[in-house]
């Protein structure tokens, strides 16, 4: 008998705690900095290199590049630029090898919709979604210095 | 790091930082090079207790029971013996029983398809001399049967099934020998190498 | 006259107390198990052959989805498998940043399972603190990686982030909560007569036959047995901390319950002496080669996970793709013991016992 009273001990002293939970879907959950959300994408900083699409696990980012229209600019200029938010587990392996920054995390985790088509998202809608990003992303920035032409 | 040590260099000496950048390129550009020399495998420490164990099991069975005997250097020098299919069940039951192995405890049980043929793996455990060894089967690939050893070690009994449904290899005498991970009704066998999914593209 | 026959009856696959998708036929004569058979591979996703076509970076998100409760350990013994292929020389920083997390990550598996198991046999509250507990550690994780859940944090080579500021304190904070917590749990449960007389002597098996199934973890410490890879073939730097292998006396269900309230104690204990000595500078990601080739050959490495021995078989054909990755997961070895223990026993211990054995579903289909 004893033990049960002594458990109920804790639970009088919980009871006058403040509350734990959150008022989730009136209140917004505050992520930390690192939290891996939906993608920005920022078109002018890609430079169609293509590692993301390769090192993606899910195989759910699709691209094309195009030949710029600016004779200065060498190289080529993203075209589209798709993630297909039904497979995709935000594994962060996209933004850690882009060298540029191109794609980077944010914060944001609300992709619930009614409907497949909704969860496929383009350059546009990416490239719109550019708050609460993160600041942290690449592990390999381009080499500035030495090497550059080696990557 | 580079970049550190050259500022902190420049400050002090510039002299020595001209001579520390010719020497640091050639340092970054052998790289692959070094990859490519495979050092020569020193002969591991586990040699003498390999061979004795060798030694040991052709003594019980034959010569044929051993295919070939290496140690392992990838982590911690496992012993590793490839054993002839007729004599696994024989072997296996020695290697429990016997007072000085007494390899009682299976860690882990694998099917390998090696393209020309099957193996199965088995990483056993001995808790009284802690110790551990890999025991490979090889298995014909076009009739894929090896001796269960259920009976053996009961912590068998899954992964056979397991192997069984994921590579196709057949365990005889294995109690209950049905698919595990896989619906009942799946056709073909999926870690096969030359496994063709039946219904691609849903 | 009672007519009396015996009855099949399908547990599962969605049921609350299977803890996913397990179904478990039993055949019942009258309150009395006869025979039970485990079906599995609800979960089965086929991991082992998808990592085939994967190259060994991509596959550590994966190994993510098998134990999802502990993410951590599967995550290592992954990236353990590798640098043992390839003799990586991991920095000291990242080792800690490892072995820490490898720790938090235990206690919360543990509580899960704590709270979880006293649900299953009719507890509500533990459940609650439990989890708000496991929050905390999800939270810190969170900060470190992104990913309360998934973490996808090891890398060949290291870790992928350094601490962020202030997170190091963050932890030791909690370890000061979590070691009062602790007293707080004894206080609610160990004493607990009702559970008590729960669990005492239910679900009892000997060691010999713990053994027999291969058990491992908690489930053959129970026995009197100790056997803790963690101290047996210590891997990255466990052999500089101090610690027990708490073991159990009866092999009952009660002894496991304190098996593994112990194991939290010992974590705390770990990552307080982690924190002691933690590093001060130094870089998290060793030099790799940016395309992984692993060398022709192959290996086994196991680790302590919270559910047990969690082994991975690495064949290599010296491409950046495993030729063959096979996981020796702890709840599906674990999960091959649960006929035999329920043979004969009252239908009501069908849940304690399986509770028991603490299996995670994604882990046994894998
Ligand atoms: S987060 Fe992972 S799954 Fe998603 S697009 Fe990037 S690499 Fe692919
Ligand atoms: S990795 Fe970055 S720069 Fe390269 S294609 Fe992808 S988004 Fe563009």
């Amino acid at each position: 008998m004893f033990g049960l009273v002594k458990g109920l001990g804790l639970t009088l002293k919980n009871m006058v705690k403040p509350r734990v939970t959150y008022k989730y879907p009136h209140e917004p959950l505050e992520m930390p900095n690192r939290f891996r959300g939906i993608q920005y994408f920022i078109p002018e900083l890609c430079i169609v290199c293509n590692q993301c699409v390769r090192i993606c696990p899910t195989d759910c980012i699709t691209l094309t590049g195009k030949k710029s229209d600016d004779p200065n600019v060498k190289g080529k200029v993203i075209d589209t630029y798709e993630i297909n938010f039904e497979i995709c587990i935000l594994c962060d392996l996209c933004t850690e090898v882009c060298p540029t920054e191109a794609v980077v995390m944010t914060n944001h985790y609300e992709l619930a919709t009614y409907s497949r088509d909704d969860l496929y998202k383009d350059m546009e809608w990416l490239s719109q979604n550019n708050t609460l990003v993160r600041k942290e992303n690449t592990l390999h920035p381009l080499p500035k210095k030495t090497g550059a032409k080696k990557a | 790091m580079t970049e550190e040590n050259n500022k902190e260099e420049k400050t002090a000496q510039s002299k020595e930082d001209q001579e520390k950048k010719p020497v640091q390129r050639p340092a970054a550009r052998p790289r692959p090079r070094v990859k490519k020399e495979a050092p020569p495998p020193e002969p591991s420490p586990k040699e003498p207790l390999l061979a004795e164990l060798v030694q040991q099991v052709t003594e019980k069975l034959g010569e044929q029971a051993i295919e070939e005997s290496y140690v392992n250097q990838n982590g911690e020098h496992l012993l590793t013996l490839v054993v002839n299919r007729d004599h696994w069940a024989k072997l296996a039951s020695l290697l429990k029983q016997e007072a000085n192995w007494q390899y009682t405890y299976l860690q882990n049980c694998a099917g390998v398809d090696q393209q020309t043929y099957f193996e199965v793996v088995y990483h056993l455990y001995s808790l009284e001399h802690h110790d551990q060894i890999c025991v490979h089967v090889k298995v014909d690939r076009d009739q894929p049967e090896i001796p269960s050893v259920v009976n053996i070690w009961p912590a068998a009994n899954w992964h056979e099934r397991e192997i069984y449904d994921l590579l196709g290899i057949q365990f005889t005498g294995h109690p209950n020998l049905q698919r595990i991970l896989m619906p009942d009704e799946w056709e073909g066998y999926p870690l096969r190498k030359d496994y063709q999914p039946l219904d691609e593209g849903v | 006259m009672l007519r009396t026959e015996e009855m099949l009856l399908n547990v599962g696959p969605q049921h609350p107390s299977t803890h996913g998708v397990l179904r478990i036929v039993v055949k019942i004569d009258g309150e009395v198990i006869r025979e039970a058979t485990p079906v599995i591979g609800y979960l089965h996703r086929g991991t082992e052959k998808l990592a085939e076509d994967l190259n060994y970076t991509q596959i550590i998100p994966y190994t993510d989805r098998m134990d999802y409760v502990s993410a951590m350990s599967n995550n290592y013994v992954l990236v353990h498998a590798v640098e043992t292929m390839l003799k990586l020389e991991i920095p000291e920083r990242a080792e800690y940043l490892r072995v820490i997390t490898l720790e938090l990550n235990r206690i919360a598996s543990h509580l899960v399972w704590m709270g979880t198991y006293l649900l299953d046999i009719g507890a509500l509250s533990p459940f609650l603190y439990a989890f708000q507990d496991r929050e905390k550690i999800l939270d810190l994780f969170n900060e470190l990686c992104g990913a309360r859940l998934t973490y996808n944090y090891m890398r060949v080579g290291g870790v992928k982030w350094d601490a962020p500021n202030g997170w190091l304190q963050k932890v030791e904070q909690f370890i000061t909560m979590m070691e009062k917590r602790m007293k707080d749990y004894h206080q609610l449960i160990t004493g607990n007569e009702i559970f008590i007389q729960r669990t005492r002597g239910v679900g009892v098996y000997s060691q010999e036959m713990a053994i027999q199934y291969a058990l491992s973890g908690a489930n053959l410490r129970v026995t009197g047995l100790q056997r803790d890879l963690r101290k047996e073939h210590p891997y990255s730097i466990y052999d500089r901390f101090q610690f027990d292998v708490p073991v159990g006396r009866h092999g009952d269900l009660y002894d496991k319950y304190l098996c593994r309230m112990n194991e939290v104690e010992e974590s705390l204990k770990i990552v307080g002496q982690a924190l002691a000595s933690f590093p001060e500078k130094g870089r998290v990601l060793g030099k790799v080669p940016r395309v992984l080739r692993v060398p022709e050959g192959e290996c086994y490495v196991s680790i302590e996970s919270p559910r047990g021995e969690l082994g991975c078989y690495l064949v290599s054909k010296g491409k950046d793709k495993p030729w063959r990755l096979k996981f020796r997961r702890p709840s599906f070895c674990n999960l091959q013991i649960l006929p035999v223990l329920l043979r004969g026993e009252n239908m009501a211990n069908l849940v304690a016992i399986l509770g028991g054995i603490d299996i995670v579903l994604g882990e046994v289909d894998c």
